[in-house]
């Protein structure tokens, strides 16, 4: 067991940073405010990787990301600090990993390995294809917890919660308020459960998994946003001296849990969590600023930098086969008026799917085609895009979806909604019910309904109101389609279409 | 007058008695109060003062189920939801009769957080002791034997229907389907289940559902009424401010007296026509007492 004086600071920064995080991620919800304050998208907006995506791929800077410049610029002079000090998910592989058995480290693994998964992602995004997220570390953590993890205790409290209601019935009302603190705070407000689930999970458990060959495994082999760092720390002022392992003892190489594979301590690899300067028997070993040099030599080599980029180029070009079928039903979040633009700034983290209100946005398989994956798109008939909310825009980290105003997002175009006659009860079955135009949220209605006299079947007249649409008024919110009482397909569908141009004061339109 | 005179009326109106015994009935038929005032807590208590006070329909350590409209997340002003004062003071009223508990929900068609919070109803009865602003939770509806002429049976809201005393609280607004809304369509707040789908016959369901589910009092929240693209409105020009409070123990003359608000002759609402021949209530003004309060 460790000793309390031996735990190093960082380790307590760690803990500090992940439960921050933890905070953040369960803020990231509607809590009663139309505005979020903090949210989990501190942590990828101070994210170079995702910073760096962006760039490439959309060719200018945003103030947006600013956190993340400065980031990168205090990997400059400090090294990887981040990875040892802030990374919630270097946390938890620290915090697991003693209770791993090691193996051998994986051969295959070392060398370019990792920048063979940094600069595809890097190349991509240069194509306008921005795949950071899909294994930038954060987001491969958010997206395990918004997709699988948090559904589950969410889901788990509440069946035991409904359990309770089976035995004690009424009863159950004693303990209410201690359930009603815990669901306001901590809970999901209802229970949803998202495609590629488990591939989210997975992922993650991947990476925990990898622990069982060396310490960090993930980070040192891996992780393309630890990599790029590594790339940035190569020249870093602040580093670990001496530079190599001392002939007479050689702890470093068991204390250290990401650098001393080698002779020489790899400066890309250090994660500056100063364990090595902490243990020194011999208090030979400090961490100072020590000035330039020391960068090693050069890496990644050409070829690998140039069939990096390469595989990015053909990874952004060969993965655009849309199905058009699926890609009719791939409706963007609100104010997200072109595709293209979208791909080029979503990073895939997850966050909006977190915080959607009506639990309205999923990731998308394979609908936006293989390049669009864990890009987050609206499925009507599971959640629509309430009215007066603008929380994706507040959350996500890049601006991919804007930050409205309210009432400019009120007119944001989602896609446009189409009535299936053959379905549509007042015209396939001549019964009354137009429960779309009852909650078409457009003050003058997207949706309205003629008055049609016919004979019923049994002589008596009725009066049919027959619903249609208004397409000029119609944002896609999705309302109509979610309610539809139709079970099974609803007769009325919301489909994407590419002039989302927002609607013209909705309010005072006038249709004869 | 004189004795004589008043013996001979006396002596002469019992002639008449037989033939005038329906329309004596119809005098003493259902009260109806009616507040107007610009101050919603006070015209609201006025009304219920015109029944008799909530002493009359609450007893001590009763659980009172107050139901209002706040269906929309919409703020007060727009008029789609329960004036959130018209709701604080019936519950400030069922507690001050000695309500044990008292208990305000609704089963909401937008988003249900933004739905209390916007309606101002979170704001305004925060802090009362007694009174739950409660979230709708799916395991507490269950299956009720309507044996209906539209509906046999259909999932009902534990709370509601197990509540001491059962007040209906609306707020008068258009309607695209049944023209207007009001308390017999309220009732679809502590409905589950797929819902829209009664639609097709929605008169004879409401009345089917209101027969079984009765609200003891219901109060109509006319302070402000939305006269087109209801239920939810959005645009302030289709809010009319009336200042109005209707209450009556009679839903369906509460219904029939508010429908005169809008112009609107009771006939022409046939969720109304359907309650009245279903039994289960006035809905001729004649035959109301209007008790201006």
């Amino acid at each position: 067991m460790m000793k309390w004086n031996k735990v190093p600071l960082s380790r307590i920064v760690q803990v500090l940073f992940l439960l921050v995080f933890l905070v953040l991620f369960v803020r990231t919800e509607y809590r009663g405010h139309d505005q979020i304050t903090v949210a989990v998208n501190s942590f990828f907006r101070a994210d170079p990787l995702l910073a760096a995506c962006y760039l490439l791929a959309e060719k200018s800077f945003t103030m947006l990301l600013l956190p993340a410049a400065l980031l990168a610029f205090f990997t400059l002079v400090l090294g990887r600090f981040f990875c040892g000090w802030i990374c919630p998910l270097g946390t938890i592989l620290d915090l697991v990993t003693a209770r791993i058995r090691k193996t051998a480290p994986l051969k295959f693994l070392q060398g370019n390995m990792k920048y063979w998964l940094l600069l595809p992602l890097l190349g991509a995004a240069l194509f306008n294809v921005n795949l950071a997220g899909v294994f930038d570390p954060i987001a491969i953590l958010v997206r395990a917890l918004t997709f699988s993890l948090y559904p589950i205790v969410g889901d788990t409290v509440r069946q035991g919660w409904v359990g309770l209601y089976r035995v004690m019935g009424e009863g159950r009302d004693a303990l209410a308020p201690a359930y009603t603190v815990i669901r306001d705070n901590l809970l999901p407000f209802r229970e949803t459960f998202y495609p590629l689930a488990f591939v989210s999970l997975l992922l993650f458990l991947g990476i925990i998994f990898l622990e069982r060959y060396e310490t960090r495994a993930w980070c040192r082999r891996l992780c393309p946003l630890g990599t790029l760092l590594g790339i940035l720390a190569r020249f870093s002022l602040f580093r670990r001296t001496p530079g190599t392992l001392c002939a007479d003892c050689g702890d470093c190489r068991s204390v250290c849990p990401t650098s001393f594979d080698e002779e020489t301590l790899q400066q890309d690899a250090c994660i500056r969590c100063m364990a090595c300067c902490l243990r020194c028997r011999f208090r030979r070993v400090g961490c100072r600023f020590a000035g330039l040099g020391g960068a090693g030599p050069y890496l990644p080599e050409r070829r690998v930098l140039l069939g990096g980029l390469l595989s990015g180029f053909l990874l952004a070009r060969l993965f655009r086969f849309r199905l058009p079928d699926a890609q009719a039903r791939v409706l963007r979040p609100p104010g997200v008026r072109s595709e293209g633009e979208f791909l080029k700034q979503c990073v895939r983290c997850g966050e909006c799917m977190k915080v959607c209100l009506k639990n309205a946005l999923y990731p998308a398989l394979f609908q936006a085609g293989l390049e669009g994956v864990f890009t987050p798109m609206l499925i009507p008939r599971l959640g629509y895009c309430e009215y007066n909310c603008t929380l994706c825009g507040q959350v996500c980290p890049t601006g991919a979806i804007p930050d409205l105003p309210v009432e400019t997002k009120k007119h944001e175009v989602i896609g446009k909604a189409v009535l299936d006659r053959n379905h549509c009860l007042p015209y396939a079955r001549r019964v009354n019910c137009i429960v779309c135009e009852e909650h078409c949220p457009i003050p003058s209605k997207a949706i309205r309904a003629e008055t049609e006299k016919i004979a019923g079947e049994d002589g008596q007249p009725i009066i049919l109101r027959k619903p249609y649409v208004v397409a000029e008024l119609c944002t896609g919110c999705g309302i109509c389609e979610n309610v539809c009482p139709i079970e099974g397909k609803s007769a009325i569908e919301v489909f994407a279409v590419k002039d989302r141009d927002p609607l013209v004061d909705p309010g005072g339109w006038s249709i004869p | 007058m004189e004795r004589r005179t008043f013996l001979k009326i006396l002596g002469l109106s019992s002639l008449f008695g037989t033939g005038m015994l329906p329309s004596l009935f119809a005098a003493e038929g259902p009260v109806v109060g009616v507040a107007e005032g610009r101050e919603y807590e006070k015209i609201t208590v006025r009304a219920i003062g015109a029944l008799g006070g909530m002493k009359r329909f609450v007893k001590p350590g009763d659980t009172v189920v107050v139901k209002p409209n706040i269906g929309w997340d919409r703020r007060p002003e727009q008029g789609a939801n329960t004036h959130p004062l018209v709701v604080r003071a019936v519950a400030a009223e069922a507690l001050a009769a000695g309500a044990k508990k008292v208990k305000v929900f609704d089963r909401p068609c937008n988003d249900a957080r933004r739905c209390y919070v916007n309606s101002g109803m979170e704001a305004a009865l925060k802090g009362m002791k007694g009174v739950e602003l409660k979230h709708i939770e799916d395991e507490r509806f269950r299956m009720v034997k309507l044996n209906g002429r539209s509906l046999r049976e259909w999932e009902l809201y534990d709370e509601a229907l197990s509540a001491d005393v059962f007040i209906n609280v609306p707020v008068a607004k258009h309607h695209g389907l049944t023209g207007l809304t009001l308390g017999l369509k309220n009732i679809m707040g502590v409905m589950g289940g797929n819902r829209g789908s009664v639609h097709r016959h929605i008169d004879g369901a409401l009345a089917d559902i209101n027969a079984v589910l009765k609200s003891r009092l219901t109060i109509i929240d006319a302070t402000r009424i939305l006269t087109a693209h209801g239920p939810q409105g959005g645009d302030r020009g289709d809010v009319k401010i009336l200042n109005k409070v209707i209450a009556s123990t009679d839903i369906v003359a509460a219904d029939a007296f508010a429908t005169t608000l809008f112009g609107l002759k009771p006939e022409h609402i046939s969720t109304t026509v359907a309650a009245y021949r279903r039994g289960l209530g006035e809905m001729n003004i004649s035959r109301m007492r209007i008790v201006r309060a």
